[in-house]
């Protein structure tokens, strides 16, 4: 059962916000087998939206089409609409590199470039600007205070970006997003291998992002989607079971499967 | 409604339904107690609903403390956690029930030294009737899961209004015809309020209870009846 549900039209006195992402009958096949079952849903912009579900869902393969990162691997399609700004992201005609400076992703483990944390970040800004090394330089710092990370690493800017630890690592991906300037990030269970403290850092900055970003996070923690987002969607075994504004999804859902999953009735 | 995957959290919110169940029969005995003991100036009685305040706090307190066990080992969610806040309020309504009545039960001794007028005894325990019936359904029908008889007895409560708005203005009457009747009718004004105010918490209950097993609030706005508090009646 998929809908079409713009959760911003039912909370009260507040406008409208503007769709960033509309996807629209979304179906997906890893080969044979269809992962998403006609998916329909808006996200709004700049608006922390989070994807929850048992594992095998479709969340995590629903992240991976906004930015068709799975045309990667072989034997993976998709069919329907995913309109980023009105625009078919899925049109044969999409450039890939400027569709992914526009979504950027981070994923569950931190994985920082075999290199030095300043070229971590200069990396990706190379890839797609041509800038003076002080112009670069600004990038660096600006992308690291966006993440939080700048008073921790300033005076080791050379070294490695893998010294550093998990929490640190982990806002090191996120500060190479935001360097490239994205519009939506997409993040893939980003704080489950981190400690609490880490994880309340990466929670923090999620906040702060979401003024400038349309953010998408994936997470088995219930809790932690319950505290960032302010729409969360529920799947199930491919389908969009539920999708609402978060505290309705948290504090009383419509439908009985989100109750059982949220509640830990399940199976 | 389906099993937790972790069977102890069934057995956790199980102990907290079993302590409102226990804390509503309770309270439904200290308000019949308190008002039989008033009727009949029946001190020992009375005594034994004072004394059973002391069991009703200690309940609470466990109540409390399980409560917020719970929310700190299993992060409720949806119905369950609707279930722990909607009991800790829930509990903290059938608390003041036992106040109350145990305020009721402490007065006995007192009006009991008094002549009371007979007939005022009647207008009483038609109050406390209509009172204890509403604090015996509402841990009934919570219990049987029916949102609809909880509507329907959160709006019930207006006809206690109405009672205690016909019994203060009797006692004033009371007072009036024969001074020596202040002291008994004084302390029965006090009764009557008491179970006006217990009829409240009742109502409370009941908007718990309804957005507990609905998850959407009754109405803010329910008639209220009691009208002594706009005017006294004329002399």
């Amino acid at each position: 059962m998929s809908q079409m549900l713009s959760p911003d039209m039912t909370i009260a006195g507040e406008a409208a916000a503007k769709a960033k992402i509309e996807v629209k009958n979304l179906n997906f096949y890893y080969g044979q087998s269809k992962a998403l079952k006609d998916i329909t849903l808006s996200l709004p912009e700049r608006s922390v939206t989070a994807f929850i579900g048992p594992s095998g869902c479709g969340k995590s393969t629903l992240l991976r089409v906004f930015n068709r990162i799975y045309e990667l691997y072989p034997k993976q399609t998709a069919e329907g609409q995913v309109l980023l700004d009105g625009q078919n992201v899925l049109d044969r005609s999409q450039d890939l590199n400027l569709l992914r400076t526009k979504i950027g992703m981070v994923f569950q483990k931190p994985t920082p470039f075999p290199m030095s944390i300043y070229e971590n970040i200069a990396f990706g800004v190379r890839l797609y600007e041509k800038i003076s090394k002080a112009e670069m330089d600004g990038r660096v710092e600006q992308a690291l205070k966006r993440a939080a990370l700048w008073t921790e690493v300033k005076d080791k800017l050379n070294a490695s970006g893998l010294s550093l630890s998990g929490g640190q690592q982990q806002r090191l991906c996120i500060a190479r997003t935001v360097a490239v300037k994205p519009e939506v990030i997409l993040l893939d269970e980003p704080a489950s291998a981190l400690d609490p403290l880490s994880t309340a850092k990466i929670e923090e900055l999620i906040d702060e992002l979401q003024a400038d970003y349309t953010i998408v996070i994936v997470t088995h923690n219930m809790q932690q989607a319950a505290r960032v987002s302010k729409q969360t969607a529920f799947m199930y075994l491919g389908e969009l079971v539920e999708f609402d504004r978060t505290e309705k999804i948290f504090t009383s859902p419509r439908e009985k499967r989100t109750q059982d999953y949220i509640t830990g009735r399940f199976g | 409604m389906a099993e937790h995957t972790v069977a102890a959290f069934d057995e956790d919110l199980g102990q907290i339904s079993r302590l409102i169940s226990d804390m509503g029969d309770l309270a439904g005995s200290m308000v019949g107690g308190a008002t039989k003991a008033l009727l009949n100036s029946d001190n020992a009685l009375a005594q034994r609903v004072v004394s059973d305040d002391a069991i009703m706090d200690a309940r609470q307190r466990e109540l409390d403390d399980r409560a917020i066990t719970l929310i700190a080992k299993r992060q409720p969610m949806a119905d369950d956690l609707r279930h722990v806040v909607g009991s800790i309020r829930m509990a903290g309504d059938l608390e003041r029930i036992g106040d109350l009545a145990k305020n009721i039960a402490k007065r006995v001794g007192t009006v009991g030294l008094s002549a009371t007028p007979r007939d005022l005894s009647h207008s009483i325990d038609a109050m406390a009737q209509l009172v204890l019936i509403q604090v015996q359904g509402v841990i009934e029908e919570y219990a049987a899961r029916d949102a609809e008889a909880l509507a329907k007895l959160r709006a019930a409560d207006e006809r206690i209004d109405v009672k205690y708005t016909s019994v203060f203005r009797e006692l004033l009457t009371y007072m009036m015809e024969d001074p020596r009747n202040i002291t008994a009718c004084t302390h029965l004004l006090f009764c009557a309020k008491n179970l006006e105010r217990i009829g409240d918490h009742v109502t409370n209950i009941a908007e718990n209870a309804y957005y507990v097993l609905t998850g959407t609030q009754l109405p803010a706005n329910r008639p209220k009846q009691d009208e002594t508090a706009m005017s006294a009646p004329a002399a």
